[in-house]
Formats: structure tokens, sequence, C-alpha cells
């Protein structure tokens, strides 16, 4: 069934190139890595599939992916959140291809399966006049994705069905959900995620927002031509870069003195009492002066909390996205905007207005993103790139901080937090993960053949 | 319904129309963006909602909630200014685009001033040396007034026809 495994040697040299703080390019977009990644990663990580104010009522529905996974997440007559493969059992035609609705029943266009929200089949044209007595409909009701379970509103899927739970794959990083989306008692989606492709490889993307503040001061440079972001080149790199089990990751970006620009990331005072009600001393603690949290759960959901705006005043806001593989040079980006439920009408849509102008395919930080990113893949394919014996040093540098940064023993949060956001822990976190998942089993094969 | 004469569409009226949008389509595409800034009205609402795929005929695929652009003449300004930085690496090497505008029809409305216009757009782009074309289009509704003899659009709402943006970012304005 899998072609492609990974060489024994090639895996040998890339582990001893990483452990020196090296990455090969030519694993950037190698084909075969790809389809390894595919298949070792995205089958068995979990991923993300919606939040759950996406789909309020009963037979609310909205159309996903995990890959190349079609899925089709409901809200059940009993409230209830459902996954499933969004393929007709009958044929496997594709059963519903809007991007969200309501509905009690889905009907498949080819021959007309119908089911229902529990995603049993509840319609078959013509019935047991086609296929006789021994049809047995309990058989064949949508299949259902493996697992799924939602942490804070965020309603993930796994498709490997022997898959840690997401509590725990979540694990340290549960403690900042409970920040970035419980601070005011809950977060709310607007509207429909933008979606847009990108020249891009997904780990160079996540890497971009999980792990990497360090391109702020000069990818986003026109935005301190422009007077909005400080002149100093450390202003981005002040706070800490936590790096957790299955190599997720926060930054708390603070400022200079260790205190934030403004305090609660500028949001309205009426919502303060909120946050202390909903947070413990030491979230509070990091909430009051947090700048920006901008981070990723493995492999390709990254969020960011910032405070923008176009229009000469700031407002904060949370967005995730996430990074669907289409080719080892192409992602799907998906786009979400959150805004705390309780937060003012008029606020809300001020930060909507804020992220348009910061992020999202229009965004004016977004915008220069796009073009580090399909710089990277432009050159990645080269025979100098793709020297597996590594004979040309075509390798990336992650040696930020390597020797000489430290954990911070008293940082308040859970995971391994260093004293500064401009250092490559946790991307060298990522890529080591990475490298784990899909040289995973790859001896046994050996041993098995 | 039935609209005063004077409010008439004459051809000099088409005319002068379809040559504002021509105007601005070479500003746009000649990277005079202060240009195409004097042409909208300072209280210019600027919209581009997304598209959807929804069931049904005849039901409206336009999110209204959700939307790529939602601006004032301010936050234009501050778009455009980034553009005039050095460091707007989306445009620096600037990226050469076309906007491609058809289909104009205006209606008349109310105000002897005032018409509604609506046009079709593709846009379309080339990065640096690569081979990849990159592409958007669908329909604008604007509202154009003349202010001081001179025409100024007063409102833009874009609707893309693609649920999924093909352009990689969107630095540009439709």
């Amino acid at each position: 069934m899998i072609k492609k495994t990974m060489n024994e040697k090639a895996f040998h040299l890339l582990k001893e190139k990483m452990e020196q703080g090296l990455l090969p390019q030519w694993v950037i977009t190698d084909p075969d890595i790809y389809d390894l990644e595919i298949e070792k990663i995205y089958g068995h990580t979990w991923q993300f599939l919606g939040h759950e104010t996406e789909i309020k009522e009963p037979g609310s529905y909205v159309t996903r992916w995990m890959v190349n996974d079609p899925v089709l997440l409901v809200r059940t007559r009993q409230g209830e959140v459902k996954a499933f493969l969004n393929s007709c059992t009958h044929r496997g035609t594709q059963l519903c291809t809007a991007d969200r609705g309501n509905k009690k029943t889905f009907t498949c266009p080819y021959h007309g399966w119908s089911y229902n929200l529990e995603g049993e089949l509840v319609g078959i044209v013509a019935g047991n006049k086609v296929y006789g007595e021994e049809m047995d409909k309990s058989e064949w009701g949508l299949r259902p994705i493996p697992q799924v379970a939602s942490y804070q509103g965020m309603i993930f899927g796994n498709l490997d069905p022997n898959a840690e739970s997401l509590e725990d794959y979540l694990g340290e990083m549960k403690w900042y959900f409970d920040i970035l989306l419980g601070r005011s008692g809950g977060m709310e989606v607007r509207g429909l995620p933008q979606r847009w492709v990108a020249k891009a490889n997904w780990k160079a993307t996540a890497e971009n927002f999980a792990a990497d503040p360090y391109h702020v001061q000069t990818t986003h440079r026109s935005t301190v031509e422009m007077g909005i972001s400080p002149e100093d080149p450390l202003y981005a790199g002040y706070g800490h870069q936590v790096v957790m089990k299955n190599a997720h990751g926060i930054n708390v970006i603070t400022s200079k003195t260790g205190r934030a620009r403004v305090p609660y990331q500028g949001t309205p005072e009426s919502m303060w009492p909120l946050f202390e009600k909903h947070l413990t001393p030491e979230q509070l603690d990091i909430q009051s002066k947090v700048t920006v949290f901008v981070g990723g759960v493995y492999p390709n959901l990254s969020f960011v909390s910032p405070i923008h705006g176009t229009e000469g005043h700031l407002h904060n806001y949370l967005n995730f996205r996430m990074w669907r593989p289409i080719a080892p040079d192409r992602v799907e980006v998906w786009c979400w905007f959150l805004i705390d439920k309780a937060a003012p009408e008029e606020y809300k849509e001020d930060a909507y207005r804020g992220y348009l102008g910061s992020f999202g395919p229009s965004g004016t930080l977004e915008q220069d993103d796009t073009e580090t990113w399909a710089r990277i893949v432009e050159v990645s394919k080269g025979l100098m790139m793709r020297d597996k014996e590594l004979n040309y040093n075509s390798v990336s540098n992650y040696l930020m901080g390597y020797s000489h940064v430290k954990p911070d023993e008293n940082f308040p949060g859970p995971g391994t937090a260093y004293p500064t956001t401009y250092i490559d822990a946790l991307s060298r976190k990522m890529h080591e993960h990475w490298l784990e998942l899909i040289s995973k089993d790859m001896f046994e094969k050996e041993v098995s053949r | 319904m039935s609209l005063n004469v004077q409010n008439k569409v004459t051809a000099d009226i088409h005319l002068e129309i379809t040559n504002i949008l021509n105007m601005e389509a070479y500003y746009l595409d000649n990277r005079k963006y202060k240009e195409w800034l004097e042409l909208l009205a300072d209280t210019i609402t600027y919209r581009m909602p997304l598209r959807e795929t929804v069931e049904g005929v005849g039901v409206s695929n336009i999110a209204e909630d959700s939307a790529f652009f939602e601006e004032t003449k301010t936050s234009l300004r501050t778009r455009v200014n980034r553009l005039y930085t050095k460091s707007a690496w989306v445009e620096n090497p600037s990226t050469r685009q076309r906007h491609f505008i058809t289909n104009i029809y205006v209606e008349a409305t109310a105000d002897p001033d005032e018409y509604k216009v609506r046009s079709y757009f593709l846009f379309m782009r080339s990065r640096a040396s690569t081979s990849d074309i990159e592409q958007m289009f669908g329909e604008r509704h604007d509202i154009i007034r003349k202010i001081d003899n001179g025409w100024k659009i007063c409102s833009r709402t874009i609707y893309p026809d693609q649920s999924v943006i093909t352009t990689m970012n969107m630095s540009m304005f439709l």
C-alpha cells in the first residue's frame, strides 16, 4: 500500500544535520517526502475542522478538507457535532458541495441516496424494488471521521482511530488555548473563512507563523517605514517562545520593558473583569503583558492574536489559519476571524476591519508574507538544493539561540519557555517532530522484510 | 419607478463614465495609486464580500458576513501609502497587472448627478520571472456621482466569482 518509504541513509543524514541545527533544503518540496508527510503526518495527527459557532443550529453544516479527505461537519438535532467523510457510500460521489448551510438530509445527486444528520442512510431510490430484501441500510451510513473532539470550541478530527485523544495531543497548549479562546467566556467566528491558494510549502508557512517572529522586522518593514511599528530591530523579539510537546508552540511577545504597550491588547475595559473571572492569576499575568500571541498547533494550524488597524485606531482579534497542503509547493490557506462573544458589537465590527487590513489575503502584513513563502519554494527544487549527500551545503540555518539561550524557569506557563522570541527552538522542535513522524515504522519495515 | 426624463442615460454620460473606469484601470495598472485615490469620494465605501458555494437555485451566493475588503478612504489611503514604501515586498519588485473592464452598464438614479454603474472585471497579473499567470474575475457595482464638475466613485462593491482566490495575495485594488 505505501509505496514510498524513507531511505535509511537519507534518514541518518537528515538526523545528523538536524542535530547540528541544520535542515537540508531539498526536504521542503521533495515530492517523495511530500507523499510521506501526507500519509505519516496528516494520517495520524489532529486536524482542525471548524469552530462550534460555525454550526450553531441543528442541521447546520460546513464542508471541510483534511488534506484530500472531504469532510462534512454537522450539528445534529440533539445538538451534537459529527463529522463524516463527505462521500456517498453508494458510488463515492462527493455528497455535498456547498460551503455551508442548514439541512435535514443530504441527498446524493448521482442516484439519490439520502442521509440524515446522524449520517444514517435513510432513503434509497426504489429501495427494495432494486436491491431486494437483503440490503441493510444500517450498513451503508456515511463513514464517520474516526475521531472527532473539540477543545474551547475548536473542533478537530483525526483519521487514526488509535491516535491519542485531542486533550492529550494538545497537552500544554490547552493552557494557552484557555487564554486565547476562553479569556472572556468564549469566541465566535465571523462569516466564512477566507480561502486562497499560495505558492508555498506547508512546513514553511506553519513555521513562519508559529515559530518565527524574527521575520517581522524585515518582511513587515513597510509598517516600520510608515511609523506603525517601532524602529527597534528587536521589537518583535521581546517576550518568550514556548516550546511544547508534539511540536506545538506559542510566542508571547511583550515589549522592551516586559509590559504590554497597551494593557490587555487594547480590548475595551468592560471586558477586563471577564478576563479576571476566566483566567488563573498566572494566565492573567501573561494576558496583561502580551502585545501579540502567535503560535501553532502541529502540523498545520496557526494562530495570531495581535493589535491592528488601518484607520489609526487599533483593535485586537484572533486569527486562526489552516495550511491545507495541496502539492509540495502549494497550500490552500483557510483563514478564520474570531472575536470574543462578549465584546461590544461595534468593537467586533472595527476589529474585523482591523483584521482585513492586516491579515487575510488582502492584509497589508499578510501580502508580504506570501512573497517570502513563494521565494522559498521557487528555489528549493534545484539540483544543488536537492543534493542528498549535502556536498553543496544546501542547508537552512536553524542555529539561532542554539547554544546560548537557556529556558526561563520563572515563566508562569507550561512548556519550555525561552526568554526571547528571536530563537529557533520551536522551529527545530517542529522539524525534529516532522522527522520522527515521517520515519516512524521505517526500521520496523526493514526488519519485517 | 418612472424616472424624470432629464435622468436619462445619454450617450455622452455613458462615454464619460466609461472613460472614468478606463482611466481608473490605467492608474491602477501603472501604479498611479495616488491619482487613483483622487477618483474616489472622501466618503467612499469600498467593499468586497466573499463568494460562497451554496445549494439551491436563485439564492444569493454572496457571503455578506465575510469580506476581503471593507474600506473607507482612510484605510484605502493607508494601503496606498504602504505601496510607496521600499519594503512592501509584494510590490517590490512590482507585479505587472492589467485590469480589463467590460460590460459597463449605466443606470440613472433619482439624483440627476448620480449613476449606478455595473461592470465586469478580469484582473491578470504576472510576477517576477515565473510563468504562472494569476487572475481574478467578477463584477463591480459602483455609485458614481458628479461632484464639482468631476466624476467621483462614491461606493463600490466588488463581487469575485471565485470562492477560493487564485492570486496568492490581494495587494491589488479592483
